[in-house]
């Protein structure tokens, strides 16, 4: 059966596959090109899952502001459509997961107008999964300074952002999707961290406390 | 008050049903859709025929079928053929598909990516990796605006 928006539909994202497989904008062969520095610039399975991550995220960021099926829509939603329960099947695109191993993983959903984005960070101890979710906590308390961070994160995840179409109208795109890649390579490092000063500040108090036996 | 004799079932008609612009996906017959040829795809990797084996795992793909189990079990079988690939004939077998052929792929790869298993998610970010270089972005694109999934 074929409806007016069911073609509206078709055609939109046949247009986008056209767009995006000529590659004909600055901003995507600038995004490809960075993709590939990247590749020979660092190593190991980081970078499969960065690259993985960089080109869907670049791919979101586009379709989610230049739909121009969503002119219509947009002016209509004051609200996002990842929060309208799925009310609109056609305003949606599939969600997708990209994992490391199965502690590890994002998820990305994406709809017209918005794009959330989920990750579970790796916690391979009970240490590290009480200061990763401190750290989460403290972050989240802030989502409204953050602007992109969401107050809870999915279930299943650790931290989500939600990125609008406000968001991409104020900030630079590449520098948002810049940002989440950022936060995802500096959240191990600084866990880890904690993890040192945590165990070094337990030794030496301890040691001062056993002195006295 | 006196009770309203007029009947009130209007109230509780569904009026979202009856909108013209309601966005309905459509429901192709999807019925005979079985996935791939299991006991062909096993022979094949036996035999130690890499290539064809991809080739006869991504024919008939189960997209339209509503039959859950099926999906699982073409998922399975690709799975077992992109960890039977070596690392170095990994981007040949990217070369060796067409335009559609490298969309499925990337369609199974996330697909894959749901459900991590020890190895599978190595295996799966360097097949993704080729065939992101065959496809472009464009791939991703398509697998994220696709109503049909694999």
């Amino acid at each position: 059966m074929c409806n007016a928006s069911n073609c509206k539909a078709f055609f939109l994202f046949f247009c986008f596959c056209i767009f995006s497989d000529r590659g004909s904008s600055a901003a995507f062969s600038l995004d490809l090109c960075r993709l590939a520095l990247g590749n020979i610039c660092r190593r190991g399975k980081k970078t499969d899952m960065d690259t993985a991550f960089k080109s869907t995220r670049c791919n979101l960021l586009q379709l989610a502001c230049r739909c121009p099926l969503s002119k219509e829509r947009l002016r209509s939603c004051k609200t996002d459509e990842m929060r309208v329960y799925r009310s609109s099947k056609e305003l949606l695109l599939q969600p997708v997961v990209i994992s490391r191993n199965d502690k590890e993983k994002v998820f990305i959903e994406g709809s017209i107008n918005s794009v959330r984005v989920s990750i579970a960070v790796k916690q391979a101890d009970e240490i590290e999964k009480i200061l990763c979710h401190k750290f989460m906590r403290f972050m989240m308390m802030r989502a409204e300074n953050f602007f992109i961070l969401r107050r809870k994160p999915v279930e299943g995840y650790d931290i989500s952002f939600l990125i609008t179409n406000f968001h991409t109208e104020q900030m630079y795109k590449h520098k948002l999707v810049d940002f989440v890649i950022h936060f995802m390579e500096e959240i191990d490092k600084e866990i880890s961290e904690m993890k040192l000063s945590v165990n070094a500040r337990a030794r030496i108090v301890a040691e001062e406390f056993l002195k006295n036996f | 008050m006196s009770k309203n004799t007029v009947s009130a079932r209007f109230r509780r008609v569904d009026v979202d049903e009856y909108d013209e612009n309601k966005f309905v996906d459509e429901e192709d017959g999807g019925e005979n859709q079985l996935g791939p040829d299991e006991a062909e795809v096993d022979s094949l990797v036996r035999q130690g025929n890499l290539m064809e084996a991809l080739h006869a795992v991504l024919k008939n793909p189960p997209i339209n079928t509503k039959n859950q189990n099926v999906k699982d079990r073409a998922e399975g079988l690709v799975l077992k053929v992109l960890s039977a690939f070596k690392s170095s004939d990994i981007e040949k077998g990217v070369q060796s598909l067409d335009k559609n052929g490298v969309d499925l792929l990337m369609k199974y790869i996330y697909k894959g990516f749901e459900r991590p298993s020890e190895n599978s998610s190595a295996v799966l970010l360097q097949w993704h990796e080729k065939a992101l270089a065959a496809g472009g972005v464009g791939s991703i694109v398509r697998v994220l605006t696709a109503r049909k999934t694999v």
